[in-house]
């Protein structure tokens, strides 16, 4: 857990990650409050804002008597919103750190592609 | 919006788990108290049996010698043990008591309901043994432990279960007083309290020999007899028990 | 919100010392909350006065809505786990759990024999002579099965090693759990509980310095460093918590920095350090700046 950032935005994030990565596909049933905080030895409450937060992004919704469960369309939703974030989170530091460096724009772009066909190959 | 609690448990409850807390754990209470009792036997027949071996076997003698231990102040080591009991029992339990939540007016009148029952029970053991004493022909040495002067050889047995019941319940209650004040003052305030009253009987006894009242101290207590002085001594033992409690409801359990 | 205490301008003092000095705060209805300070601060005092061992000077104390002194209604739902709590002389290990639920009416013996066991708790060891540790294991057993609806644990960790700190923790999390109730931990072992509270409340010399959510607080504060210069500007006619600093470094505790800020800062070429909630405690109660290029040239 990261000790400078509020834990219940850390929760959600986890979670976040989880569906985009396909671990918790959706309509699947996701681990309960209690399960959570034991797992990651934090507070219930806290464990429960943090699913509560995407509960109100209509990321998860809940079956009354089951439990919490992946809504429908929630991956593509959390995509999008990770890609706008994409250029404020990770392309404008790797700018700034380029321009620390004394390393031109059209260089970070040719370590661009040739990083990917690296990856590629 | 405020939670509240529920109703407290009845009092008699409450009541009940102090005296618990006493009893708790039996060797305190019970089993110390015996073996300094057992001890203290044991030496004292020890005593008889040689002071019989070496007296004259006619009666007179033996007489005697059975009247004079009667006059033996050993049985009262067993009270004095009592007062030891009810400071620690003030001290120790009190601490925990409260740190376990109990209020200290239940504390108070739990260990005195605790102390009164002991009393109680001491008493009529000690009344038991007595009979005992007298039956065995005084453990089979003359030896007189049970029946002592002091609580009046010729009155009838429930008299002298009165008498010793009063002399356990003042010496449970004085030792429950002092326990309190050092719970509250701490041993330098036990010290004062005890200057003082040398100071003041000391005192008193110093203006009895100026005033020759000595002889109207003996008159008075001739008049009353054992079961009077016994009875008064009742009033100072409700004294020291109200000392205690009022001592007792500002105290902290602070080390 | 249902508040199970509140205190109001709350006062102790001994002597001449304000052991707790103008106090006022509510507790909310099964929350677990910190109580965090230095030693001295007044943490063990405000519980004692909470629980009714010790008397107020003067203000006020509610706890679930009525003064806890010689209330026995209200007592009866306090469990107070002190460090320094007093057994009877002779008093062994079976004692004191023999007799501990006849004292708290919401006692759940089979958790009890539960936690015996995994504490390891020797039964016939006598109170005044066994370990720190575990003297300090049987108050965390006797807390946690206590289930009153208000637990005090006054630093009950000591002497405990790391795997029985942990056992607790994580018993406390699973119980809280299942069996919400309010519980205040006093600890200075800051990092390590903090991710179990929820709320924090830091003392200082007997006042209050914070009362606030822990989610707050995380993230309420972070560190700059870099260039004097830069840090300066950087930090301009903000709050600043801490300044340390060597030679041309200097590393700065602000309060409060959003997203945009700490973008700002990162492209001003400014490194942005972690401030954990103990860091930000010990920050907030120790009041010294530290420069060592000062310390060096005097």
């Amino acid at each position: 857990m990261d000790e400078s950032r509020p834990i219940f935005q850390q929760i959600a994030e986890r979670i976040e990650n989880d569906i985009i990565a396909g671990t918790l596909p959706e309509e699947t049933q996701v681990p309960s409050t209690n399960e959570f905080a034991a797992f990651l030895r934090i507070n219930p409450a806290t464990a429960g804002k943090g699913v509560g937060l995407l509960v109100e992004a209509g990321i998860l919704y809940k079956k009354r008597g089951i439990g919490m469960f992946v809504a429908a369309g929630a991956r593509d939703r959390l995509l999008a919103e990770r890609r706008d974030r994409f250029r404020d989170q990770y392309v404008a530091p790797l700018l700034a750190e380029a321009r620390k460096l004394g390393i031109t724009s059209r260089d970070v772009v040719a370590l661009i592609t040739d990083t990917q066909k690296e990856n590629d190959s | 919006m405020t939670a509240i609690a529920p109703a407290a448990r009845p009092l008699s409850r409450r009541l009940g788990n102090v005296i618990r807390l006493h009893m708790a754990n039996p060797f305190t209470i019970f089993l110390t108290p015996l073996l300094v009792v057992s001890a203290i036997f044991a030496i004292n027949w020890m005593i008889w049996w040689i002071i019989r071996t070496l007296t004259p076997n006619d009666p007179d003698s033996v007489a005697n010698v059975s009247a004079g231990f009667q006059y033996s102040g050993a049985t009262l080591w067993i009270f004095v043990y009592m007062m030891v009991i009810a400071i620690m029992a003030m001290n120790l339990t009190f601490s925990f008591a409260l740190g376990f939540g109990s209020t200290r007016r239940d504390f108070i009148v739990g260990s005195g309901l605790t102390f009164m029952g002991l009393a109680a029970a001491y008493s009529v053991v000690y009344i038991l043994l007595a009979a005992v004493e007298a039956w065995t022909g005084g453990w089979g040495v003359g030896g007189s432990m049970f029946n002592s002067i002091y609580f009046g050889i010729d009155s009838p047995w429930w008299l002298r279960l009165f008498h010793v019941f009063a002399l356990f319940v003042f010496f449970f209650a004085i030792g429950s007083a002092f326990g309190a004040m050092y719970v509250r003052y701490k041993a330098r305030g036990l010290i004062l309290f005890f200057s003082v009253l040398s100071i003041g009987i000391l005192g008193g006894a110093a203006l009895l020999t100026v005033s020759g009242s000595w002889p109207a101290v003996g008159t008075f207590f001739a008049t009353v007899g054992f079961t009077g002085a016994y009875a008064l001594s009742l009033i100072v033992s409700a004294i020291a028990g109200l000392a205690g409690y009022l001592i007792l409801r500002r105290a902290t359990p602070r080390s | 919100m249902t508040a199970v205490v509140e205190v109001r301008d709350l006062t102790k003092h001994y002597g001449k010392v304000h052991a707790v000095d103008g106090v006022s705060f509510q507790l909310e209805e099964n929350r677990i909350t910190g109580l965090l300070g230095r030693n001295g601060a007044g943490k063990t005092t405000l519980m004692s006065l909470l629980t009714a061992q010790e008397f107020a000077s003067s203000g006020s104390i509610e706890v679930f809505g009525a003064s806890p002194l010689e209330n026995a209604a209200v007592l009866q739902q306090l469990c107070f786990i002190k460090e320094s709590q007093k057994y009877p002389d002779d008093f062994k290990v079976k004692h004191v759990l023999r007799t501990a639920p006849w004292f708290f009416p919401h006692w759940d013996q089979r958790f009890a024999d539960r936690l015996v066991t995994e504490f390891r708790l020797p039964l016939d060891g006598r109170m005044k002579k066994i370990s720190r540790g575990q003297f300090s294991a049987v108050g965390v057993v006797v807390g946690l099965a206590s289930r009153a609806p208000l637990t005090f644990f006054d630093e009950p960790y000591l002497g405990l090693d790391a795997v029985a700190r942990q056992l607790f923790y994580d018993r406390l999390l699973e119980d809280y759990a299942e069996h919400p109730r309010t519980v205040v931990l006093s600890t200075h072992l800051i990092d390590e509980v903090s991710d179990l509270l929820e709320h924090v409340l830091v003392i200082d010399s007997g006042k209050l310095l914070v009362d606030s959510a822990a989610d707050e607080l995380r993230g309420s504060a972070a560190t700059v460093v870099g260039g004097r210069e830069a840090v300066d500007r950087f930090v301009g006619t903000r709050e600043v918590l801490h300044r340390d600093g060597i030679g041309g470094l200097a590393s700065v505790t602000v309060a409060g920095l959003d997203d945009a800020e700490r973008a700002a800062a990162r492209s001003a070429g400014l490194e942005l350090g972690q401030v954990s909630l103990q860091q930000l405690v010990v920050r907030l109660t120790s009041g010294t700046a530290t420069d060592f290029t000062e310390e060096l040239s005097a």
